[in-house]
This record gives C-alpha cells, structure tokens and sequence, in this order.
C-alpha cells in the first residue's frame, strides 16, 4: 500500500491554496441540464448554483471555493442525467487520498468457472 | 494507462492541477510502484479491464440487501410528513439486533419527533457554529481573515480531524445558514454510547447505526447520519442540553440520523471510488480494486 513520508504527515496545507487541495469537480452538460435546481438544493456543500434566467437557467459550480465532496448526490438525484462528478476531492499532504483508482457503479461478480488465477 | 486513471473519471481533470501532483510527486507513492503490482498488471492488463470480463451490474441481479445497500444514499431533503410510529420502532429493532463487541450493546436510542425541540437544537447548533466561525473563517478579507488564518492553523493541527477542510466548511454553511443541522427532517434518533462498553463502543455505535439506517432504506424511508449534533456537546450550550435530554454518565451523545421520506428521488446507484484490495492467495500477494 502507498506509505506517506514524514514530511507530508507534518504539513498542513491552507485549505484554500490551489497547489495543495482541490475540492472535487462536477460537469454539467448544458444540453441536458433544465435548470430546475435539485442538484444544488440537494448539495451538502451547496457547491452548485443556478444562474440564468427562464428557459436559460442552468446549473453551475460556485466559483469561490466550492465545497463539493464528490458525493454524486447531485447525479443520483437528477432526472436528466445532466451532472456528474468527474473529479474527486484532495486535501492535500495532511489529507491525502491514499489507494484509490477510478469511480465504478456497483459490480457483482459471478463465480469463476475457467479457473483463470489472478 | 492507470495514473491518470487513479484520480477519477478520466475526462475532467485540470491539466494543471494533476502536472501539479506530479511534481510534488504525489503520484509516484501509488502502489504502482509495488513490484508485485507490476507482475499483476502485465500478466492480466490494467487491474479494471479485468473486472469488466466478469461485471455484471444490471439491478434485477442483486438479492434485496444488496439493493439496499447500493440504492442507499444520504438524504438532505425532506417531506414534512412525519413518519409512522410502528415503522421507527421496526428500525429501532433493526439496530437492537447489530453485532458488537463481547455482545455488550453499548448504545441508547433518543427519538425526537417534536417540531420545536428539533429547531431549538439547530438554534443553538447555529450560534455554536457562528462563535466558531468568528475564529477560524480564513476566507474573510482584512485582518479578520488574518485572525482567522492565526486561529486556524493553531487548531487544525489540535483538532484534525473535527476540522477537515469538509467539517470546516460545513461549520460555516451552518453558521451562514444555508445547511440546516438536521435538514428538515421530522424525526431525529439519538445514539448514545455507553462509555463503559467492551473494546470500542464508538464502533458499535457505528455498526448499530447503520443497521437502523438499512432497514429505514429497505422499508421506503430515507435517512442521513447527522455528526454534528456532538457540536451540541461541545459547546456553551452543552448542559442545557445534558440536562434536557436526560444523559448522564455513563452515556454521551456521538450521532444522530435524520429519518423521513424523502423529496424527489434521490436513492439511485450511483459510482464510487474503488479502493486497493490487496489479495493473499496461494502464497502470493496481488493488488487489485
């Protein structure tokens, strides 16, 4: 597994300094998006606002300092299927994101009958 | 290619952020760099093509619990309407019957259900929020920021964990008032932990809870585990509230779960990070996730 080195254990990084840490990302597509603001009343970091008016309304990230925690709860509650995170949060040294590889929606895994090892 | 895959989702990430981790050299501490790793990924390709060979998602394959558990997703918008008594207490049971350590059962449940109690506590949890913003936000401009800098960085290093960057913006969306502590939700249960329990009661606390939260899922409900009620307990407001609830040793308040019926529909399957699994089979270790 990944190992930290002491240095990083140490650091702290500012929370609102762009080299360290990134909050997480979500891309919107503006064909798909209505405007219609469930994602961002749903968001626990109220990371997304609406901007626009009438038919032009759409979804978009806060520009200062979103919080956005790479929930999905944005996705899952979309009906259009017009937001995703595409990328997920990293607070730098002291809170690095050890281990991780790509997001997958659930897999279930059948028996193996070819006997193939890993 | 796995690196840029490590930092999920492919298409969206900024150019300048992931050249920026590279050469911080964030990314050469993967496990990639494990020989064995090495021997895995070119004997059978990157670890995830091997998964899509055998994937088989479509939602009609999952037995119910499974279905439960990844439909699950935090709700933060409620209904008014209050739940049902029988089906709180049919939760309740749910969490009764969770495992824990020496069978010791170290938890109390509180259920709250009453409108004006229920936002008198998101008062209070409010002004809390707002006495810690008033020290830690960094983000105002001028010397309150500065203030705000000093008291943070002290703190940070104190507290890490109850001040992660995520907490820490949560508290000042309390404090501003656009996060509600319990989100509307007509109903809130209480764990308390029993400090006297074998091993580690906070874990039990945890296992219980999320017994509650699957059953509540599985029976239509929606629910949210709700960590800053312990804002409650660690604030001037702290007694007001021991004394209201009626704890006292041996037990202390560490979580709660806001439980309703949800607004729209939230409880979908959605994707998630993978994490590194690393197998020990037949003498040998090999990563995958």
């Amino acid at each position: 597994m990944s190992k930290m080195s002491l240095i990083e254990r140490l650091i702290i990084p500012t929370y609102n300094n762009e080299a360290y840490a990134h909050t997480g990302r979500v891309t919107i597509d503006p064909a798909k998006c209505s405007g219609c603001g469930m994602c961002a009343t749903i968001c626990p970091g109220k990371a997304i606002r609406i901007v626009g008016h009438g038919k032009d309304k759409l979804a978009q990230m806060e520009p200062d300092f979103p919080q956005c925690m790479s929930c999905n709860d944005c996705a899952a509650i979309c009906e259009r299927e017009a937001i995703s995170v595409s990328l997920t949060y990293d607070f730098g040294y002291h809170f690095k994101i050890l281990d991780r590889s790509t997001m997958k929606p659930p897999r279930s895994f059948k028996e193996e009958t070819s006997g193939a090892d890993i | 290619m796995p690196v840029p895959d490590a930092w999920g989702g492919g298409g969206g990430i900024p150019v300048e952020a992931w050249k920026t981790l590279m050469r911080e050299g964030g990314m050469g501490k993967t496990s990639l760099s494990d020989s064995s790793v090495i021997a895995a990924t070119a004997r059978s390709g990157v670890a995830s093509d091997r998964e899509t060979t055998k994937q088989a998602s479509p939602c009609e394959e999952w037995n119910p619990v499974e279905k439960t558990i990844f439909e699950r997703r935090s709700v933060r918008w409620y209904k008014s309407d209050q739940v049902p008594e029988h089906l709180v207490r049919r939760i309740l049971e749910a969490g009764r019957y969770a495992p824990s350590a020496g069978n010791s059962q170290p938890w109390k449940f509180i259920v709250i259900r009453d409108k004006t109690m229920l936002e008198e506590m998101e008062r209070d949890v409010q002004r809390t929020c707002k006495l810690f913003r008033f020290f830690l936000d960094f983000r105002r401009p001028g010397v309150m920021g500065k203030i705000g800098w000093v008291y943070s960085q002290i703190f940070i290093r104190i507290l890490p964990h109850e001040l992660h960057p995520i907490p820490l913006g949560a508290i000042f969306l309390i404090a501003e008032g656009k996060l509600k502590l319990f989100h509307g939700a007509p109903t809130v249960i209480m764990i308390l932990k029993d400090k006297r329990g074998v091993s580690n009661p906070d874990l039990d606390c945890g296992i219980c809870g999320q017994n509650m939260v699957l059953a509540a899922h599985s029976l239509g409900l929606s629910t949210c585990w709700i960590g800053f009620v312990s804002a409650l307990m660690k604030s001037y407001v702290r007694f007001k509230w021991l004394r209201r609830l009626h704890i006292s040793y041996p037990y202390e308040l560490v979580e709660g779960i806001a439980l309703g019926y949800a607004r729209g529909n939230p409880n979908k399957m959605v994707e998630r990070e993978t994490h590194e699994i690393a197998w020990y089979e037949n003498g040998r270790r090999t990563i995958t996730y």
